[in-house]
């Protein structure tokens, strides 16, 4: 009696279609690749956890080197950028959401439209702001570092252009979330006569907790990915010091020699790996404090 | 709030408006400083694609160039060959044009399945596939690349607009959203005798309008903005989008020799996505707000 309905099918099929090709599958063969000797073109030769014990064990081996090298310049960066990327944007949104401030929208309009230029463009005017001649930095402030070539300039740079282009969204997360604050509350809190900050730390802060841990995973697990800022404005250098892993894995399976592209997935799986974990035990911590 | 503590707390506000008010000034000046060091970056560029390359090595630092000069601009739109910059604005332009409309097309058809028509499994294969997809993408980067150069993909528009159609992030926001359409609407359509294709063109599309713009508005934004992806799957300078383009202009330009010409591309290529900004910025303001799924 039952009649079959296929309209279900037209709704949803096609999307699990393109999410079968183009995310699930890649994904499992990912994972599969990170087990095998694979040059891209040829087919995959299992080779168990041969790649795995030569990045993270063999000292003697060039991937073990760079594995390790651009984890820890990736790890670097996500932590000096990744607390400047919540701190930053707070401070602004509560500048912003102060009773008497006026021209918000403008203030909020200059400090988001650095995050619709492209990062490649960014980086093109950044590097002209760095520059050792005709830069701002140096002519304002009387400097001769060489910015891209020396450490810790190098990384002064690779941040200053993140944060730059970066702060917009969590910005105006926050000041949605710090405007739906009861004023009740800071009401109350002035009357028993708690200061500006005191009433940040004991009224915002806790009221905007979910917001605050919902962009720190995501910021997090977005600048795990770090590529085009440290591509553009460094170059990985000096010395590889600012050579993220996502550089070494693009480099192992599309540079111009032979790729090496199951190597390169057995660090992307290692990278995932990382992303992951850190992302759960922030949603851990997430779900625990919302009540 | 009783009425005593209200008539307390009222002189202590009066007091504290006639008086000097240091947090207000403190929020000034932190945000005056920050827009302006915001600013910078962005004037000292457009004011250097104005200057001549002598006068940039020769006179210094300055912010306002001695003699503006548009020479810079037709240089660049003269060279076609090894930094086409409009040709890779147009192919921007084309990609994520196509990719933003094929995007709302597939979520809208997407998000209607999952929320308004009932099958089995309905729920716990759309949660399913919304896990999978939480998964770092970069486990998939390398295969995905196999997959487009299998399809005859690599250089050509396609290896752009296809893949992302795939992502769940757009099909939850969409889902979230009709799901505060009420059921009756529908049903009663449905009891009259309308098929599921009149009831999502007729009654759910013009409902879910706001959301297909906030998430078409983020597409377009991200397709535009993307840089790992399209260094990796074009070589061609000629099919390429502008952000990988812009990549080997350093290398065009050689290296600050002409640094006019250099600022001129790089502002070139801001422009469309500001423009698209100034038109629709309430959207975007709402986007992130309905992407972080906070209410504002």
């Amino acid at each position: 009696m039952k009649k079959i309905n296929f309209s279900p099918i037209f709704f949803v099929g096609p999307h699990i279609v393109l999410f079968l090709v183009f995310i699930l599958l890649p994904t499992i063969f990912g994972i599969y690749a990170s087990f095998t000797k694979w040059n891209l073109v040829g087919d995959p030769v299992w080779v168990g956890l041969d790649n795995y014990r030569t990045i993270l064990f063999n000292e003697d081996s060039t991937f073990y080197h760079q594995f390790y090298n651009g984890m820890k310049n990736t790890f670097l960066f996500v932590l000096i950028s990744v607390p400047l990327m919540i701190i930053i944007p707070l401070l602004i949104a509560v500048a912003l959401e102060h009773k008497e401030v006026k021209f918000k929208n403008l203030f909020q309009t200059l400090l988001y439209i650095p995050g619709l230029i492209s990062i490649s463009a960014a980086s093109l005017i950044w590097s002209l702001i760095f520059n050792k001649q005709l830069g701002v930095v140096n002519n304002l402030f009387g400097s001769e570092a060489v910015w891209a070539s020396t450490q810790p300039y190098a990384w002064i740079t690779i941040i200053a252009i993140t944060i730059w282009a970066g702060i917009g969204g969590n910005m105006i997360i926050y000041r949605a979330s710090i405007n739906g604050v009861s004023p009740d509350l800071y009401e109350s809190a002035e009357i028993d006569g708690a200061g500006s900050f005191r009433k940040f730390l004991n009224i915002t802060l806790p009221s905007i907790r979910f917001p605050l841990i919902f962009t720190l995973v995501m910021t997090t697990a977005g600048s795990f990915n770090v590529f085009a800022q440290p591509l553009m404005m460094t170059s990985g250098g000096p010395q590889q010091s600012t050579t993220v892993l996502m550089m070494y894995i693009r480099d192992l399976a599309f540079s111009h020699g032979q790729s090496i592209a199951g190597m390169a997935s057995a660090m992307a799986v290692m990278l995932g790996l990382v992303i992951l974990v850190i992302s759960a035990i922030q949603y851990y911590l997430m779900n625990r404090n919302a009540v | 709030m009783s009425n005593t503590t209200l008539s307390k707390s009222k002189p202590i506000k009066v007091q504290k408006n006639k008086r000097f008010n240091p947090s207000m000034y403190l929020a000034y000046t932190f945000l005056i400083i920050v827009s302006g060091v915001w600013l910078i970056p962005v004037i000292f560029g457009i004011t250097t694609s104005f200057r001549s390359q002598t006068e940039v090595v020769n006179e210094g630092f300055r912010l306002l160039p001695v003699n503006w000069i548009v020479d810079n601009y037709i240089a660049i739109l003269e060279n076609t060959s090894s930094a086409p910059i409009l040709q890779w604005i147009w192919n921007s332009i084309f990609i994520s044009t196509t990719h933003t409309l094929l995007v709302i097309v597939v979520i809208s058809i997407t998000g209607y399945g999952y929320t308004r028509m009932n099958f089995k499994g309905r729920d716990v294969l759309f949660f399913t596939l919304l896990a999978i997809s939480f998964f770092p993408n970069v486990v998939n980067l390398i295969p995905s690349y196999k997959i487009i150069d299998t399809l005859g993909w690599v250089n050509t528009p396609w290896a752009m607009i296809v893949p992302g159609l795939a992502g769940m992030g757009n099909i939850f926001l969409v889902r979230q959203f009709m799901k505060g359409i009420p059921k009756e609407l529908d049903e009663s359509a449905r009891v009259d005798g309308a098929s599921d294709f009149v009831i999502f063109f007729r009654i759910i599309l013009p409902l879910i309008k706001p959301v297909l713009i906030v998430c078409g508005l983020f597409s377009f934004v991200g397709s535009w903005n993307d840089f790992l992806w399209p260094v990796i799957v074009y070589t061609d300078v000629q099919k390429m989008p502008v952000t990988a383009g812009l990549l080997l202009l350093q290398d065009v330009y050689g290296n600050y020799r002409m640094i006019g010409q250099l600022m001129g591309s790089a502002i070139l290529a801001i422009i469309p996505t500001l423009l698209l900004f100034l038109f629709a910025q309430k959207y975007f303001v709402q986007a992130i707000k309905l992407n972080a799924g906070i209410k504002g």
